[in-house]
């Protein structure tokens, strides 16, 4: 597996009113081709930020980011899709014309372009729901249209933060669910963070522990579990001894 | 449908009170004419050369003060909002003067400027300003910072987020500035007719009250009335349509 995300020493210190805050601090990783990692830990500990910068859209204070062997400088839309918090759809488009909007702006001849959105809203399952707006759709709908959009520039890399963060948790294990099988037909690098330990064993191969002030990563755990991943080995021992550490990792910094 | 049904109710029910108050003289009917005869009055007045002219001329002036006031507010507006520096400085004083009752300084805009139009379209343009200007920064204040990242991990532009994701979101809020803006701008035009002018609606309608021609001045008020209810209604559908599903605007 060749790298395609490479992370090397990177930090951010924010400066607010003379104080400075290390909100990510001298953190290094890998993502392999078509891996799946998941970045945890508790909120304020620096992994959105840490998201933001490997995708462009926030400076870097330290080290670099590389993609492809690339040193990063700013978004780069063909290679990295992402998907938000709390989705974060126009509300003034369609179901399709949000899943559009990336190549819209690229200038794609427009018949090319339709195709393509037609095949993500099958993907994602939502092909009756193209002409909805954001607001007639459920939570659950419009995570699918994100990560529809997030897909459609057929990037190699998918970036998500904390996407199932606003449903509840019978969703978001569907949700889950359903991102493993995309994840599957397309296979895609992903990086997901998110602050929920099942998730983040439930989908991943390797999980990376953060922990706050500084930001950093403190350990990296690879999920040994076969795929295709199934709810109930949520329940097995071995899994609970991964949750106790991440815990452990998590919790010794609170006291 | 149904509301506008009820509403439309009121109306009648409200426009019968007047007619019968009026005709049964329990209101004195030389200062409330019946509402019929007042309706009648207006639609003769629609085809009355000289009133269409005044009509015309206060027409005139509320298109010119609206197309100089409102790029202006909305450029200023634009620049506030988005330069925060500058923002700090003038945001308040801008929030001052639309808290300020400007009829005050009319009598100031006579001397400096005379009676003519000049001075009539300066007031209705002030009057404009302020309401477009603070809407505006407004707008732009509330243009969510999660789409704006969107757009730029998309490959957006800078051109492009003004366009697709600025433009969209700012819509309601502005389109709410340059209904209220206009509204201002009528008032202010109408209010400089009535004291510092030989022609337009707003003296006509003064005149007849001085005059005390009632049932005239009624159908001049009916007719201003109207008007502006239609511009209201058209301008308020708009903002509907534009903010389906968006949190911002539509409050007056």
């Amino acid at each position: 597996m060749s790298a395609v995300i490479e992370a090397r020493g990177v930090g951010r210190v924010f400066s607010h009113d003379g104080a400075e805050l290390r909100a990510v601090d001298d953190v290094s990783f890998t993502v392999g081709e078509g891996e799946f990692v998941s970045i945890v830990g508790p909120s304020g500990c620096g992994k959105s930020t840490l998201l933001m910068m490997i995708a462009g859209l926030e400076p870097v204070s330290a080290g670099e980011c590389l993609i492809d062997g690339e040193p990063l400088r700013a978004p780069q839309p063909r290679k990295i899709g992402m998907v938000f918090q709390d989705a974060t759809l126009l509300p003034w488009q369609t179901a399709a014309e949000n899943v559009e909007f990336p190549l819209s702006l690229s200038g794609e001849n427009r018949e090319a372009r339709r195709s393509r959105v037609a095949a993500l809203l099958k993907l994602v399952g939502l092909d009756a729901f193209s002409g909805h707006f954001p607001h007639q759709l459920s939570g659950g709908m419009k995570q699918r249209v994100a990560i529809a959009r997030g897909l459609v520039r057929d990037p190699r890399i998918l970036l998500m933060d904390e996407p199932f963060a606003a449903l509840d948790e019978q969703h978001r294990m569907k949700m889950g669910e359903e991102l493993l099988r995309i994840w599957t037909e397309t296979r895609k690098s992903v990086v997901f963070v998110t602050h929920s330990l099942n998730e983040a064993i439930y989908l991943s191969d390797v999980v990376y522990v953060m922990r706050a002030q500084p930001g950093r990563i403190v350990e990296r755990i690879t999920i040994e579990l076969p795929r295709p991943r199934r709810f109930e080995m949520l329940g097995s021992e071995y899994v609970g001894r991964v949750r106790n550490r991440i815990w452990e990792l998590i919790s010794m910094e609170v006291t | 449908m149904r509301s506008l049904a009820a509403q439309l109710i009121c109306a009648a029910v409200l426009a019968a009170l007047w007619e019968t108050a009026s005709r049964l003289k329990i209101v004195d009917p030389s200062l409330l004419p019946p509402f019929s005869v007042v309706c009648a009055t207006l639609w003769s007045m629609l085809w009355d050369a000289q009133i269409l002219y005044e009509v015309w001329v206060t027409g005139v002036e509320v298109m010119v003060a609206f197309l100089i006031a409102a790029p202006l507010a909305l450029l200023c507006g634009f620049f506030l909002g988005e330069k925060p520096r500058w923002g700090e400085v003038f945001n308040p004083i801008i929030e001052f003067i639309l808290a300020v009752p400007q009829s005050v300084f009319l009598p100031l805009f006579m001397l400096a400027l005379g009676t003519g139009y000049t001075q009539k379209i300066v007031f209705g343009v002030t009057h404009a300003f302020f309401v477009i200007a603070v809407n505006t920064v407004a707008a732009v204040r509330t243009v969510p910072h999660p789409y704006v990242l969107l757009a730029r991990a998309s490959g957006a532009s800078r051109g492009q987020i003004y366009r697709r994701i600025y433009f969209p979101a700012m819509l309601p809020l502005v389109l709410t500035g340059l209904r209220l803006g206009m509204i201002f701008n009528v008032t202010g035009i109408l209010l400089a007719e009535m004291f510092s002018s030989r022609h337009g609606l707003g003296r006509l309608i003064f005149s007849w009250a001085e005059s005390f021609q009632i049932t005239r001045l009624l159908a001049g008020i009916l007719l201003v009335t109207l008007l502006t209810i239609a511009f209201n209604e058209v301008m308020r559908a708009w903002e509907v349509r534009v903010s389906r599903g968006q949190s911002a605007g539509i409050a007056a």
